[in-house]
Order: C-alpha cells, then sequence, then structure tokens
C-alpha cells in the first residue's frame, strides 16, 4: 500500500512539474534574433578586454571590430518575429494542459503493471542471510560464505559436499569432496561420494579416478555397499564380467536377504552370467530398489533420471547421433528401465538401419545388454537373445 | 520497494519523455512561449527521474538483492564493492541505462546552462533530446529492462565477467559515454538549426563547447579502452582494428572533423552546412557504434548478451533517426544561408584539408569495419579485415594530416601566408628531423619509416611548440614580455597547443612501441634465467594466493640489469570461482615511458610454464599522449570563447581567388 502511496505521489509531482510552465500565461518571446544580437555584444566585449590585456594589435582588434559591426547590423537588420503573448486559456493550451494530465498516470500505470512487479519486496542478501527459514539454497549460500572465509573447514566442506550433488552442482560437489578429503581424511563415506559424482558427471562410466576412490573406500570401509556395488559395476563396465560377478556375488552373501538393494545386485549378478541364489518371488523391482533405500539415492536416481530423459529429447530433435542413441539405451538398462531401452533401440534402428555400420553397433549393443533386436528391423537376422530374470 | 519505485521512475521518465518530444515542437511552431517551457522543466524532471532509478539499481547491486534479475545474472555477493558499482553498466541493460543516464544529463545540461540560446532553438534542440532519450527508453523497457524480478530469489549471484572485474570497468565505460553521448546534443543542435532553417552566431557559439567536451571525454574513453585491453587481456597489444574499437574509434574522427569545422563556424560563420552535416554523422556514428556492440553482430567482451530482438529494435532506431536526420538535411540544407568566403591558403583552408583527410579516413575505417559484416550476410563467406588493411589506408592517409597540423595554426584567417608560415617553421622541422634521428639512434635499429615515423611525431611537438613561440613572440621581445604575452594568451589557443602537442606525443608512441617492440615467447621453469628488451628475467616459481572471489597461481620474476636486480614483478593466472573461468593478469614494469611486459601462457609437462615477454619501448607516450590531448580540451573548454577570427592585415586581399565556402 505504501508503494501505491509513493508512486502516486512522484506521479502528481511530474505532472505537477509540467504543468507549471503551462499555468502561466507566458510572457512575449524576446525576438528571434536577440541571442545573436547577445552574442555579438558578448563578443565586441571580450574584443576590448584582449584589447586592453595586450593580446592583439591595434589593427587586428580594429578589424574583428569591423567584421563584428558587419555581423551585428546583419542580424539587427533581420525582421525578428517575437512570440505572441498566449493566454493560458487558449484551446491549444487547454489540450496541452490534459495531455500533460493525463499521460503520467496513464502510461506510467499501464505499462508499469504490466512490467512491474509491485507486490516483491525488497531482498538484500545481507537480510535474507540472517533469516534464512528453509530456503535451502540460503543455507547453502551461508555455509558457502562461511567456507570462503575459512577455506579449512573440512566439516563444512563435508557437510556441503552431499547437498551440491543432490543439487546436481556436480563440479562443486566434487571439489567440496576433494577439500573434505584433504582436509579431515578419508573415509568410506567421502571416497564413495566423491566416486559417485564421477560417476554421474561421467555419464554413468565408472572412470579411473573414481574407480580407485570406490577401491579405497572398500579398503577403509570393508562394509561398504554402495562402494563395493561400483567397483563392480566398474568390472563390469571394463568387460570382466566373472569378477564382477564374484564382487556382486560377494556383496549378495554379506548382505541379509532382504536389504533393500538385492535387486539390483541380483540383476547385476544374472547380467553378468550368474544365477541367483535365491531368487526372492515377486523381488522388488530396480525402480522399488531405490525408493527403497535411503533418500540421497532416491534423488540420485531422479537425477541420473533427468540426465538421460534430456538426450532422449535431445535424440528427438537431432535423431543422426549414433553415440547418443548408444548411450541413451545403455542407461536405460542401466535404470532398469527395459521397456524404455527396447523403445529407444527400436527407434534408434529405425534412423540407423540394422544393415548399415551402425546398425551393426546397436544390435552388438543389444545382445551385449539383453534386449531383443527382433522385429526392429531385420527379423530374423538376430536370434533373440533370452531375458534371464 | 526501492527498487520498484526505480522501475516505476523510469516508466515515468518515458512518459515525461513523450510530453517533452511533442509540446514543445508544438509551442514552436504555435509560438507559445509557455509550451516551449515545458522542454526546460521536462528535461529536468527526465533526469531526475532517470537518476532516481539508476540509483535504485545501483541500490540493489551495492546490496546484492537477486530477487532483480539483472544482479543475479552479473553479481557475486562476494565481490569487492567497487565491482558492484561498476558492475552496474559491466552488463547490457545496464550499460544501456548508463548511457540513458548521460544522455538525459546532457539535456539537463542544456536546459540549465542554455539561457543564452534563443528559446525557440532551445525548445527544438531539447525535444530532439527527448526523441532520443524516447527511443532509447522503450528499447531499456521492452527489450532489455534491469527490473525485471526473480521470485523466489536466488541465494548466490552468477558473478560478473571476470574480465570485466577490473578498475577500467569503473572509467572506461563512463568516459566512453560521455563522448558518445555528448554528441547527441550536437546532434540535436544540428537538427534543430534544419528544422528551424537557420543557422546564426548564437548556434555556432553553443556548439563548438559540446563538441569540444565530447571530443574530450571520447578521447579519454579511447585511450582508457586501448589501456585497459593491453594490460587485461594479456595479448600485449594496445590497439588491435577490432570493429568494436573501431566502433569507437570512428565517432572520434568524424567528432576531431566536427570540433575543426565547428572552429571555422565560430570565427568565421563559414562551412555551415558541412558543420551541420558532420554533426549528424558523428552522432550515426556513435549510434552505429552502439548497434554493433549492442545487437551481438559483433562478439567480443563487450557483447554482453545476444537477443536478435535487441538487435532489430536499435536497428530500427538508427534508421529512423540517421534516415530521418538525413533526409531532413536533404530537404532543409538549402534553406541555410552559406556562410562566408576565404582564400585556399589560410586558416579556413588548412582546417578544410583537415576535415577532408578526417572524413576519407573515417569511411576508410568505416568500410573495414562492415564489409566483413556486409559479405558474410550476403555470401556467407567469412573474411577478415585486419591491420595490414588499416595501416596501409588509415595509416597513409594520416601521414599528410600529422605533416600538416603544425602549418594550421600558424596560418591567419581569410588568408594566410604559408610561406611565411613555412619559414617560420623550417627551423623547427629541422629540430624534429633531427630529434626523430636522435631517438632512432638511442632506440639502435630499426627501419627507416619508422625515423621518419617519429620525426612527424617530434613534428607535431615541435609544431604546437613552434605555434606558442611565435604568438609569444619570442626572440623579438625580451623574454619577460614574451612570457606574460604567453600568460595572457586565449586559453583556446593554449587548447590547441597542447592538444596538438599531445597528438605528436601519441604518433611518437604508436611509433616506437610497433617499430622497437620485442616479444619473447619462452618456456620457463624454476630459476632459468631470460633475456628480453636489455633486461635478464630469472623465473621464481609460483605462489598460491585467494582474492575474494578468485584463486590465484602467482609466478614471481626477478628483473636484472647488469648483475643488478633493478626490480620485480608478479604475473598470475587467475581463477573466478563462480564462473569457473581463468584468466591471466599480466605482469608490467614500467621503466621511464617503456614497460616491460611479462604474462603466463599454458603450463607444459614437466614443470615448466610459456612465458611472453615484450619490450614496449615509449608505449606510454601512446596514453600519455591521449591525456595530454584530453587535457588541452579541458582548458579550451575553460576559455570564454567570445572571439571573432579577425584576419591579418599584413597580407594582400586577393579577392581573385577566394573561394566561396560551401
Amino acid at each position: 500500500m505504501i508503494l501505491w502511496i509513493l508512486l502516486a505521489l512522484m506521479t502528481a509531482i511530474v505532472a505537477a512539474a509540467l504543468l507549471y510552465p503551462l499555468s502561466r500565461r507566458s510572457e512575449a518571446l524576446a525576438p528571434d534574433n536577440a541571442g545573436e544580437i547577445e552574442v555579438y555584444r558578448d563578443q565586441m566585449k571580450e574584443l576590448d578586454r584582449d584589447r586592453a590585456g595586450g593580446l592583439i594589435s591595434a589593427e587586428e582588434a580594429e578589424y574583428a571590430r569591423a567584421e563584428i559591426g558587419r555581423r551585428l547590423l546583419a542580424a539587427a537588420g533581420k525582421q525578428g518575429a517575437g512570440a505572441d503573448g498566449i493566454s493560458k486559456t487558449s484551446a491549444l493550451r487547454k489540450l496541452a494542459i490534459g495531455m500533460v494530465t493525463v499521460v503520467p498516470p496513464a502510461i506510467g500505470l499501464c505499462l508499469y503493471i504490466t512490467l512491474g512487479s509491485p507486490g516483491l519486496p525488497d531482498q538484500p542478501l545481507e537480510a535474507r542471510l540472517e533469516n534464512p527459514g528453509n530456503d535451502m539454497n540460503l543455507l547453502v549460500a551461508k555455509a558457502e560464505r562461511h567456507l570462503a572465509q575459512n577455506p579449512n573447514d573440512g566439516s563444512g566442506w563435508d557437510i556441503l559436499a552431499p547437498i551440491y550433488f543432490r543439487t546436481a552442482r556436480l563440479g562443486d560437489a566434487e571439489l567440496a569432496y576433494r577439500n573434505a578429503i584433504r582436509l579431515i581424511g578419508p573415509n568410506g563415506a567421502r571416497l564413495s561420494g566423491l566416486g559417485e559424482t564421477l560417476v554421474v558427471a561421467n555419464d554413468g562410466i565408472v572412470t579411473e579416478d573414481a574407480r580407485s576412490a570406490f577401491e579405497e573406500a572398500v579398503r577403509l570401509e570393508p562394509g561398504n555397499v554402495r562402494a563395493r556395488f561400483y567397483v563392480g559395476v566398474a568390472q563390469e563396465q571394463g568387460g570382466k564380467a566373472a569378477e564382477a560377478k564374484a564382487t556382486f556375488e560377494e556383496i549378495a552373501k554379506a548382505s541379509p536377504p532382504d536389504a533393500p538393494w538385492m535387486g539390483l545386485i541380483n540383476e547385476h549378478i544374472a547380467k553378468n552370467g550368474g544365477t541367483v541364489a535365491a531368487p526372492s518371488l515377486g523381488g522388488p523391482s530396480a525402480d522399488d530398489v531405490a525408493a527403497a533405500q535411503d533418500m540421497s539415492q532416491g534423488d540420485r536416481q531422479e537425477m541420473i533420471r533427468g540426465m538421460v530423459d534430456s538426450l532422449a529429447s535431445k535424440l528427438e530433435a537431432d535423431p543422426n547421433n549414433i553415440e547418443g542413441w548408444l548411450r541413451l539405451v545403455r542407461s536405460y538398462m542401466v535404470l532398469g528401465d527395459r521397456d524404455k531401452a527396447q523403445a529407444a533401440l527400436k527407434t534408434g534402428l529405425e534412423h540407423f538401419p540394422a544393415e548399415g555400420n551402425e546398425g551393426r553397433q546397436l544390435i552388438a549393443l543389444a545382445q551385449e545388454i539383453g534386449l531383443s533386436a527382433a522385429g526392429a528391423a531385420n527379423p530374423g537376422a538376430t536370434p533373440k537373445m533370452g531375458v534371464t530374470q | 520497494m526501492i527498487v520498484e519505485i526505480g522501475h516505476f521512475a523510469l516508466v515515468l521518465a518515458l512518459a515525461t519523455a513523450i510530453i517533452v518530444s511533442i509540446l514543445p515542437v508544438v509551442g514552436v511552431h504555435r509560438r507559445d512561449a509557455g509550451m516551449m517551457a515545458v522542454a526546460t522543466t521536462g528535461s529536468l524532471v527526465m533526469f531526475g527521474l532517470v537518476a532516481l532509478s539508476f540509483a535504485a539499481l545501483t541500490w540493489a547491486y551495492v546490496v546484492s538483492d537477486f530477487s532483480v534479475k539483472n544482479v543475479w545474472e552479473n553479481s557475486h555477493s562476494l565481490m569487492p564493492l567497487i565491482y558492484k558499482y561498476s558492475g552496474v553498466w559491466g552488463n547490457h541493460e545496464g550499460s544501456m541505462m548508463l548511457w540513458l543516464l548521460i544522455l538525459v544529463f546532457f539535456s539537463a545540461l542544456v536546459a540549465i546552462f542554455g539561457r543564452n540560446i534563443p528559446e525557440t532553438l532551445k525548445a527544438n534542440v531539447l525535444a530532439v533530446q527527448a526523441w532520443i532519450s524516447l527511443a532509447f527508453l522503450l528499447f531499456i523497457l521492452l527489450t532489455s529492462n534491469p527490473f525485471i524480478r526473480l521470485d523466489p530469489a536466488p541465494a548466490e549471484g552468477q558473478d560478473l565477467n571476470p574480465i570485466l572485474q577490473d578498475f577500467g570497468l569503473a572509467i572506461h565505460p563512463p568516459l566512453l559515454y560521455l563522448g558518445y553521448v555528448g554528441f547527441s546534443v550536437c546532434f540535436s543542435f544540428a537538427v534543430a538549426a534544419l528544422m528551424e532553417g537557420r543557422i546564426d552566431a548564437a548556434w555556432a557559439r553553443w556548439v563548438r563547447p559540446w563538441t569540444l567536451a565530447a571530443w574530450t571525454f571520447l578521447t579519454a574513453g579511447i585511450a582508457m579502452g586501448s589501456y585497459w585491453a593491453y594490460y587485461e587481456l594479456g595479448w600485449g597489444g594496445w590497439w588491435f582494428w577490432d570493429p568494436v574499437e573501431n566502433a569507437s574509434f570512428m565517432p572520434w574522427l568524424a567528432g576531431t572533423a566536427l570540433l575543426h569545422s565547428a572552429l571555422v563556424m565560430e570565427k568565421r560563420e563559414a562551412l555551415k552546412i558541412w558543420t551541420v552535416l558532420l554533426a549528424i554523422m558523428t552522432f550515426s556514428l556513435s549510434m552505429l557504434g552502439t548497434f554493433l556492440v549492442r545487437s551481438g553482430v559483433l562478439t567480443s567482451v563487450h557483447a554482453f548478451a545476444t537477443d536478435p530482438s535487441r538487435g532489430i529494435f536499435i536497428l530500427c532506431i538508427l534508421a529512423i533517426f540517421i534516415g530521418g536526420a538525413f533526409m531532413l538535411f536533404a530537404w532543409r540544407a538549402p534553406t541555410l544561408k552559406a556562410g562566408g568566403l576565404f582564400a585556399p591558403i589560410s586558416r579556413e583552408g588548412s582546417l578544410v584539408l583537415n576535415n577532408l583527410i578526417l572524413t576519407v579516413s573515417t569511411a576508410t575505417v568505416l568500410t573495414g569495419t562492415l564489409y566483413p559484416l556486409v559479405l558474410e550476410t550476403l555470401t556467407g563467406e567469412k573474411i577478415s579485415v585486419g591491420a595490414p588493411f588499416f595501416n596501409m589506408t588509415f595509416g597513409l592517409l594520416m601521414l599528410p594530416l600529422l605533416i600538416a597540423v603544425p602549418f594550421g595554426p600558424m596560418l591567419a584567417w581569410k588568408r594566410g601566408d604559408l610561406y611565411g608560415a613555412m619559414q617560420r617553421l623550417w627551423v623547427f622541422a629541422g629540430l624534429a628531423l633531427l630529434a626523430g634521428l636522435l631517438l632512432w639512434y638511442v632506440q639502435n635499429g630499426g627501419p627507416i619509416l619508422a625515423i621518419f615515423g617519429l620525426a612527424i611525431g617530434c613534428w607535431g611537438m615541435l609544431g604546437a611548440v613552434a605555434d606558442l613561440w611565435y604568438r609569444g613572440n619570442f626572440g623579438k621581445l625580451p623574454v619577460m614580455t614574451s612570457l606574460r604575452r604567453l600568460k595572457g594568451l586565449p586559453r583556446s589557443a593554449w587548447g590547441t597547443a597542447i592538444a596538438h602537442f599531445g597528438l605528436g606525443v601519441t604518433v611518437i608512441g604508436i611509433v616506437a612501441a610497433s617499430a622497437f617492440n620485442t616479444e619473447h615467447v619462452v618456456e620457463m621453469k624454476q630459476g632459468q634465467t631470460t633475456d628480453a628488451g636489455g633486461y635478464a628475467l630469472t623465473f621464481d616459481g609460483f605462489r598460491e594466493a585467494v582474492g575474494p572471489n578468485y584463486t590465484e597461481e602467482r609466478g614471481h620474476f626477478t628483473v636484472r640489469s647488469g648483475g643488478a636486480v633493478v626490480a620485480d614483478v608478479w604475473s598470475s593466472k587467475r581463477l573466478y570461482t563462480a564462473r569457473r573461468m581463468p584468466t591471466t593478469e599480466a605482469g608490467i614494469l614500467t621503466f621511464g615511458l617503456s614497460q616491460l611486459y611479462v604474462s603466463l601462457g599454458d603450463p607444459m609437462d614437466g614443470g615448466g610454464i610459456v612465458v611472453r615477454i615484450w619490450w614496449k619501448p615509449l608505449i606510454l607516450c601512446i596514453w600519455g599522449g591521449c591525456l595530454i590531448m584530453m587535457v588541452g580540451g579541458f582548458v579550451s573548454l575553460s576559455d570564454r570563447r567570445l572571439r571573432v577570427g579577425a584576419p591579418s592585415r599584413k597580407a594582400k586581399p586577393v579577392k581573385a581567388v577566394m573561394e566561396p565556402a560551401e
């Protein structure tokens, strides 16, 4: 409300200031040549000053005086039309007054209501930081300020790192994990967090860096299922199916049979050519596993899913990208979304026929990860792969 | 609430601009003094509103109010306070606000100090200013509104472009805009004169100080920008003939021509129509520069954000104002009364030569800047027009001008005596050549052209001294009398001499820094020593450092001359954390007027790093000369300038060769 009163006041002041010259009966204008004559008079005076100061010689002064005099005469000779005094009640004046009264409030209000945000208060950062409330971003900003001043506060970095990871600020997350590890030493959680950040940053590939982080985590905390799982994934991606199978089987052995991650583990065991020891009837799907795990895991899946979705929409716009299709199919399988993987494979094969080089790559991938390439483009060309689950 | 008040003030300024655009023009037409007076009040009101709006935006930057989108995009709470202030115009929206603020500031100055201007002229001038303000207000509000809010507000900003986080940002844009926009006043005067169909002494009396002020600020702005690029970008160069640089250089060239033709107008009432045309051209080039830089046609540090709708908007503004002004000129110029007569060899004649060369060189630069753009639009072919083109064309054009500079002030008005001027100048010509040769000898090498260039620089400097020498009548009168005469000289004469002297200094800097510059690119490891520019540099290693919003690796170098340590210098690579953007900070050592420039390159395998070392002899002369020119401008500006150019009695009237001025 105060805002509106102030805005109205501003409008009124502006209109009043503009109305002031219009409200008076205007005096008759000086004739057109008045300014010119004035300048020549000034020039004459300046000439006298220069002459008195000895700047110019008598002859020069004389010449200049003659020159100015000629111009002065010429100017004075011109018919100077003055302005008529116009009463403040002339029709034109009324129109002008009307315009000045209407335009500022009308334009001001219309444009401001369209463009402005009258409801939003000012939000200086200092004041917001003092009362951050539940705003996660503000809390993070506060922690960041603290860390900018105390960059050696390891536990600060340790708290921030998983938050960065959840909000998809992967570069910051990596830096925070590394700082925490450097300052307060490595432990299983920090190392596997760092590893996971690197994996997500590399589209699900367990890089060399990430793998050594996970291995170190397992060394420090043999019971860290997450780290062990990724070590297995690394082996799996490296084509070492036997080692991967052993790793996953070990995890399965060490976990209680009703552990929420068992479904995922069993899937990987199966994928690497093993048989699941005790297939629990109606075992949880990968989605269930994700949901059942702790909250951060859920967020993580959500995030990966978001990245995969964006890849999918990119491919929709520009399907001529075999690398993209290969990655999309593989990603859906990693997420456990077999149907989507199958659909992606099919669309991919539409753009890259199975006879072609790229098409063959897609089919090879399908066979590798256990998808059916049949019916997509070239039925009968490839044997159906059984789905082992 | 402060932000919203600022937003509303901007909208109200638009409403005021509409009123000031219309009422005074109608008032002039109907000879109603009351309606004309709305121009004065309205211009002051507009300035008040825009200043309030600008202050609100600045406040939002200073307190880091990230609910303002513009602040969020271009600021960071940890930035040093000075960059929070300068960051206001370190982005597209804010820089347009600064442009507008300066525009209405100049309008307000005309409104306050224009008491001597005839009422009708003043009303028309302020109305034209209001048209320009209206166009830019619409542009800001509709396509580049800095007051757009975000809800919910982000917790931290995205930081200012690290290259702009420098003291230079606090100085360069305001100076440059004072120059650019200052020419808008000349433009408005020209358009108003065309509307009235007459130009009188009052017009001339008023246009020249504005031109002078704008030119002075533009000189300073360009010099500052050049020095900033030199020390910040780490390439060791100070001028690249980059289209963005040309965009500011073209108004300067045209403005320099305008400055000199306005002089003829003021003193002799000649060259009127030409001056009007130049005034229109100069501001048109300023607007063209704004268009090139702001529309995203060119990519550079200055193109903060590219948005085609903005480009089209600016293009429309450009078409309306430039096209409209030229059409008005074509229509009304014949009604203006042509001015006085003068002989080809006279002060006026030399100023016409100056104008001729300056406009041709402006056209050259314009061609070199626009041709690649036009070619790319039409054929898609990308070419780049670089230094070789400009050096060949622009350089050659400047040569005769620089030689002619000292003659101009020596010639009398109306009819001059070239032989007499030459007689007076030959001693100084000899001295200049000698000084040039001496400088070459000191630098020990260099092509003949460089000697010639240095001689021309010295020629310019000594020519200015000669001007003062003969005005003081040294050698003929006792020294004390001469000094008194010098003291009494009009300030505009002093301004001319100082500015021409500065031009000579700049030429010397350019020639020396281009011809005797040495560059060493070496890979250095800790403890290694390299010879460059007569000094031995030892790389002592790196040290980590943390700034308010960046981390840096600082390389330390010890500089020795003849075995003795003379200085040490830091050169660093910074990483700005918010944008994860690296920058290099060059280490610059000044020896007299020369500089040693050390810049770090990429690290190599095995612990070494690429180091570029330049020895830049006399390079400070380039900017020092510009500063001297600027001082000359201000000195001249402080003159009362109420003189006519009195022709000399001695020369016989040579009516036969008199030519009409236009």
